[in-house]
């Protein structure tokens, strides 16, 4: 049977999570924030996967069954993001966030 | 330090090195790349973890399906594929450095216990089982919204195309 320290596993998924808020902080391309949004998602569904080897059986099921539909949900958020990605490159000929002022005050 | 530790040390440094290198790399081509192979890695991970199915999950729906969504989104809102961006400066490099530390003291400060303990295998068989019977509201939540987002999709995508 395999042996990993849990704290490994979370420190790891912390550290990925301070690289996708960074991303998210730093980055105006809007595929870039995209990308950062997925290391972060990554970064809380590995959360999951670390929980459910770790723990009883009923939570380990359940922990690896929430990370299955958080992947789905990761999958469609990247289908709409870059549906708006086209729809913001028609309207302003560019995916820079910064640019996008129309809902502004 | 038993080999599964170093093997786990070995792809957790990949990950961390191919997120950064994805989010501060100028070229938008050259950035999905490094996030594929940081997908890839996370499966390795997953498999690691005795999470077979997610492993396979995360290869099928993120290494591949993902990638090239990403790759249609750059391909068809950019002139020249491989034109760069502009240069981020010294200013985010701070940030990230409060943000890591934050996550140090974060993860020194914790009282999750440090050795190694054994990790639980679960057969894909009780994961579907569990998928398709307690858990069964999840997923139909998730084809739910599955569903709007598509409907969201397609109408943003066909907004003003009739003009």
């Amino acid at each position: 049977m395999t042996e990993l320290a849990l704290v490994d596993v979370l420190a790891l998924s912390a550290v990925l999570l301070g690289v996708g808020l960074f991303g998210i902080l730093t980055r105006r391309n809007f595929i870039l924030l995209l990308i950062a949004i997925e290391v972060a998602m990554n970064a809380a569904i590995l959360n999951f996967v670390a929980f459910a080897a770790f723990g009883g059986t009923p939570a380990a099921v359940s922990g690896q069954a929430i990370a299955v539909v958080l992947v789905g949900l990761a999958a469609t958020e990247v289908a709409v993001g870059l549906a708006i990605v086209l729809a913001l490159n028609r309207l302003r000929g560019s995916i820079n966030v910064a640019e996008a002022v129309q809902l502004r005050l | 330090m038993s080999p599964e530790d170093l093997v786990f040390l070995g792809v957790a440094g990949v990950a961390v090195v191919t997120a950064l290198l994805a989010l501060l790399v100028r070229e938008l081509v050259h950035t999905i790349m490094w996030v594929a192979i940081f997908f890839v890695d996370l499966a390795i991970i997953y498999f690691l973890l005795e999470a077979p199915f997610l492993g396979v999950l995360q290869l099928g729906v993120y290494a591949g399906a993902v990638t090239i969504l990403l790759f249609f989104g750059v391909m068809v809102t950019r002139k020249r594929i491989f034109s760069r961006e502009a240069a981020t400066g010294i200013g985010p490099y701070p940030l990230g450095l409060a943000l890591l530390a934050i996550v140090l003291v974060a993860t020194a400060g914790s009282s999750i216990p440090g050795g190694d303990l054994p990790i639980r295998s679960i057969a894909p068989a009780t994961l579907s089982t569990t998928l398709f019977g307690v858990d069964g509201g999840w997923l139909l939540l998730l084809g739910l919204t599955m569903m709007s987002a598509l409907a969201g999709a397609i109408y943003l995508v066909r907004e003003g195309r009739d003009e």
